[in-house]
């Protein structure tokens, strides 16, 4: 037994991806001084920062179960996680707690856990394997309405909570995952068509409701709007007659593909405008503003649009060298909000200036590049899937918080990954870099053998 | 490194995406540094302007206005301070929960604020909640500063005219600064600044210079800390030459006077020191806001209207000692010479006639002078010719500023043949130097000018500019500015002549015109005038200097539209008169 367990940590080490352990100790440094700075009151920084540094050694501990623990497994038993994964999402909808409005929380006494952080893992682990099975019928519609259920039954329980934007990152998840098993251009294009009328509908239309009445006088605009509403099924009419055109027209020049390809398109269309309806439903209109305030802050510079402007001049206040720890007025004066957990990214912005910002951007690439290097190097393809998947997710996260903190994304409530202060993301993502350990430490034939 | 055997994705068409992939990622994270640098470096002074802007507001300390003393050293202006409570609305605050805030305050302070006046729509400005606090309420809200976050306490001061009425013109008041107004100072935009009077004339050496105040304020406008304070620097006192007794005095007569409109002045014939401008009625200084500007505007009196040095009125027989001296030194006229006054005179087509067409009958140049008899002044005047009595009346400084320290003073004006030309077409008459000689038609004057003519003719000939400030300290005592005298020897006469106009003005006031100033131990010396004009009754004049043979005061008396000048200003004159030799 304890020649076992001397075996196994040798190897651990032996085998760890150096530059990730290191990126991430870096990050988390840099997360709790960013977290303790952001504090205006003692007692608040002594209680966040111990509640990160609690929420870190659980996630450690957990990181090193899951790097000693064989991925392959998670192969075998697909079924069993994804149904672990959904109730966990059930069971949140029953028993959890309130917090601003979604119930997503389960409370242990003076730590709570938000299990939606830990489903999204699993969904990766699931849908990896899942491309991996049936990577050879990828070009089936069956295959994609597999995928689709897979993908739908997460989606829909997590918008009852509802939980707006933790549901984001599961689309540029699943993109990313069918590009790369080699889904046919056509059908990702279609995904992303279906997506972004599904989103971008209900968008517009508040977006456009806002603006009319911030520019009341524009008649002309209002008009077509008005006919565009009214006149729907005309236009659904009118869009089939066309796409047929373009099609006739391609088959004159011989550019000949099936007639199958502009109905599907349509078909796509239509169900974008159906879904569209419901998520505009089920949206709420804080939600909405929210999305559509990066678009122009100035609609609403007290109400909606009041973080992005604030986080944007902290952190061009910044400058070059920063203000100093504990001297960035934006944040210690309260006019940020948040600024410990999704807009922790002003504090370093403020308080380090472009150089500690770069420098956290370049932390955050070598991360991400690191867990691409991962996939390249992994055993077998599902490690591969799984490795780009996780890569993707941490993306999404940086890109969106960074982005939206610096005003070119929109305010979504999405945290920084191992930087903003929360115990749940910080648990789930080390619980992710775990399992990344541990398709690094099989990638080669020798350490495949070694089976615990 | 993997292997995949049969259908599906091959290790080579992963390798393909995995490097599309790492583009994309790398294009991504150049993208967000991009804008990084363009935020931070590029627009890094912007973004830090805007946030100093955002915590660091600028409350001004107001300077106290420097003092100004009579010269019998009674405080004619001053300043009362008391302390004023500023309230920072946040964008936090809706109506109902300032509301709760006033009413917080409303207990603490025992007051009643009206809640409707504060709205919490402009977040941008400190609203003032209260204003002169007592002392018990200063400590009330210092002891419960914890609940009242969003105010600041600031330090203010009130101007305090203590005789507002009746040093109105010469003091004038004092504003808020517009655009137009230019400043030395940057610290005193948005200050209060003179208008009118000294306050306006030395505005520069009144005002101080505003402390600041820096304070810096959270999102939820909460006083966090003072950055920097500076205290105020308080203005230059001001010694003025008013007398006030006499002031008073003046004041007092001219209220009673016949029409209650008019001026009076009084010149200290040793160096030209003003002992008393008034201009009736004047204006409560104290209490210039608009609703009282728009009444005083349509006032048909013109209170804010300082006749003593804005106002023109034709001098009437006053002039006529101009005329006198002309004639003693041109025509070398023998003062005794003897001309028949027949009542009426016939010049070309039209009759000039005398006071009430009643013949003088024989009269020389001193009985004219103390009957102000008009034909005796036509005559002299045809014979001396409009160049010469221009001459002299330029002399006596009639078309100019008299240069006194008061702003906006206005020039006399005397008419010439070119100007009659020019404007009306028609060529110089006969007749129009005969209307000059005895002061009427075109020629206008301030009384202010005919102020120093008494004191020149007083002087001998010797012109004295009138001056209102005495000095300017700082306000620890520090003399900056002393006045100087300056004087022009004008008038050319020689003693004998001098001897002549004097004897003449005694005699006016000893049996002719002016006989309601005589006194019994002192003799005075002066002319009166009737000056006929367009706007209704003839403006009442009078003008002299006292004692006759060693002059120490000259006066001014002039009721607009007040009647004959021997009747209604004379008299006003003998008050101040009494008032000045009162402890002799």
């Amino acid at each position: 037994m304890l020649y076992n367990i001397k075996k196994r940590i040798t190897f651990l080490f032996k085998s760890m991806d150096l530059w990730l352990i290191l990126m991430l100790t870096i990050l988390i440094s840099i997360g709790i001084i960013a977290i303790y700075s952001s504090c205006i009151k003692y007692e608040l920084q002594i209680k966040y920062v111990f509640m990160q540094f609690i929420a870190c050694l659980l996630g450690i501990l957990a990181m090193l179960l899951l790097a000693n623990l064989n991925y392959q497994y998670y192969k075998q038993f697909d079924k069993f996680v994804y149904i672990v994964s959904i109730l966990l999402l059930i069971l949140v909808l029953v028993f959890g707690s309130y917090r601003r409005g979604t119930k997503g929380w389960f409370n242990f006494g003076p730590m709570s856990f938000q299990p939606v952080e830990i489903a999204k893992i699993m969904f990766i682990l699931v849908m990896s394997s899942f491309l991996d099975k049936k990577a050879n019928k990828i070009n089936e519609l069956s295959f994609l309405f597999y995928v689709f259920i897979i993908f739908i039954c997460h989606l829909i329980l997590i918008m009852m909570q509802p939980d707006f934007s933790s549901t984001l990152v599961y689309f540029p998840v699943t993109l990313l995952l069918l590009f790369t098993v080699g889904v046919k251009k056509f059908y990702l294009i279609c995904i992303l068509i279906f997506s972004t009328i599904a989103i971008g509908l209900p968008l517009l239309k508040t977006f456009l409701s806002m603006y009319l009445n911030f520019h009341q006088n524009s008649f002309f605009l209002y008009k077509i709007i008005f006919l565009s509403i009214n006149y729907k099924i005309i236009i659904y009419i009118l869009l089939l007659i066309l796409l047929i055109i373009i099609w006739w027209i391609l088959n004159k020049f011989k550019i000949k593909f099936s007639i199958i390809y502009p109905i599907i398109l349509y078909i796509i269309i239509l169900l974008g405008n159906i879904s569209a309806l419901i998520i505009e439903k089920s949206l709420k209109t804080y939600q909405k503003q929210r999305l559509i305030v990066f678009l122009n802050p100035r609609i609403d510079p007290k109400g909606s649009g009041y973080n992005i402007i604030q986080s944007k001049i902290a952190i061009g206040a910044g400058k070059f060298f920063g203000k100093g720890i504990k001297n960035g007025t934006q944040t210690q004066l309260g006019f940020i909000p948040e600024q410990h957990t999704d807009f922790i990214f002003t504090v370093i912005g403020e308080e380090s200036g472009w150089i500690g910002s770069q420098l956290t951007l370049i932390f955050y690439f070598i991360f991400i590049f690191r867990c691409l290097v991962i996939a390249k190097e992994s055993y077998d393809r599902y490690g591969s899937l799984i490795a780009i998947g996780l890569a993707a997710m941490f993306l999404f996260y940086v890109i969106i918080n960074i982005g939206m903190v610096i005003g070119i994304m929109p305010v979504t409530g999405i945290p920084l990954l191992l930087l903003s202060y929360g115990g749940s993301s910080m648990f789930s993502s080390l619980c992710a870099i775990g399992i990344l350990c541990s398709i690094h430490a099989r990638r080669h034939v020798y350490f495949q053998y070694i089976k615990y | 490194m993997w292997k995949h055997k049969g259908k599906g994705l091959t290790y080579e068409n992963f390798l393909v995406k995995y490097k599309l992939i790492t583009i994309f990622v790398i294009l991504l994270f150049m993208f967000i540094s991009f804008f990084l640098f363009y935020m931070q470096i590029v627009k890094g002074n912007k973004y830090a302007k805007i946030s100093e802007n955002q915590r660091i507001y600028n409350e001004y300390e107001y300077a106290p206005r420097g003092i100004i003393f009579s010269r019998d050293n009674v405080k004619l202006a001053e300043n009362v301070y008391s302390y004023a409570l500023l309230f920072y609305p946040s964008k936090y605050f809706n109506q109902q929960n300032i509301n709760e805030y006033i009413n917080n305050i409303n207990n603490i302070l025992n007051k009643k604020i009206d809640i409707h006046k504060i709205s919490c729509k402009n977040n941008n400005y400190p609203i003032q909640i209260i204003n002169k606090l007592t002392k018990k309420e200063i400590c009330k809200i210092h002891k419960s500063k914890k609940f009242l976050n969003n105010t600041l306490l600031i330090k203010e001061t009130n101007r305090i005219y203590n005789y507002p009425k009746i040093m109105s013109h010469i003091i004038g008041y004092i504003s808020k600064t517009n655009k137009k107004d230019t400043f030395l100072n940057k610290n005193n935009i948005m200050d209060y600044i003179g208008r009118g009077g000294i306050e306006q004339f030395y505005n520069n050496y009144l005002m101080g210079i505003n402390g600041s105040l820096q304070i810096e304020m959270d999102a939820v406008r909460r006083h966090m800390r003072v950055l920097r304070y500076r205290k105020p620097k308080p203005g230059n006192n001001i010694y003025s030459t008013i007398d006030y007794k006499l002031q008073n005095t003046a004041y007092n007569e001219l209220k009673k006077s016949s029409s209650g409109k008019g001026a009076i002045i009084v010149l200290d014939t040793k160096n030209g020191a003003v002992r008393v401008l008034i201009s009736y009625p004047g204006f409560n200084a104290n209490k210039i806001n608009t609703k009282q500007f728009i009444k005083y505007f349509k006032n048909k009196k013109l209170p804010f209207f300082n006749r003593a040095i804005h106002a023109h009125y034709p001098p009437g027989s006053i002039f006529k000692i101009v005329l006198m001296a002309a004639a003693l030194n041109v025509l070398q006229t023998d003062p005794n010479e003897i001309i028949y006054c027949p009542g009426v005179l016939k010049i070309g087509n039209r009759k000039y006639s005398c006071c009430n067409k009643i013949s003088h009958g024989n009269i020389n140049m001193i009985s004219a002078i103390l009957k102000s008899c008009n034909i005796y002044f036509y005559k002299l005047g045809i014979k001396l010719g409009i160049n010469n009595i221009e001459k002299y009346a330029k002399n006596f400084f009639l078309d100019q500023k008299t240069g006194i320290d008061l702003p906006n003073e206005k020039n006399g004006f005397i008419p010439t043949p070119k100007w009659k030309k020019k404007n009306t077409g028609t060529s110089w008459f006969i007749g129009d130097t005969a209307i000059f000689s005895i002061g009427q038609g075109a020629l206008e004057v301030t009384p202010i000018q005919m102020a120093c003519m008494a004191l020149t003719i007083a002087n001998k000939g010797i012109y004295y500019k009138p001056y209102v400030v005495n000095k300017i300290t700082t306000y620890n005592g520090i003399e900056i500015y002393k006045h100087t005298n300056k004087y022009y020897k004008c008038v050319k006469l020689s003693k004998q002549n001098w001897e002549t106009i004097n004897y003449a003005l005694i005699q006016t006031i000893e049996e002719g015109t002016g006989i309601k100033s005589k006194f019994r131990n002192i003799k005075i010396a002066g002319k009166t005038g009737t000056a006929q004009n367009a706007s209704g009754k003839p403006h009442a004049w009078f003008i002299s200097y006292a004692p006759a043979d060693n002059p120490e005061i000259a006066l001014v008396v002039l009721i607009e539209n007040g009647g004959l000048g021997g009747i209604n200003a004379v008299p006003i004159g003998k008050k101040i008169y009494e008032k000045y030799f009162e402890k002799r």
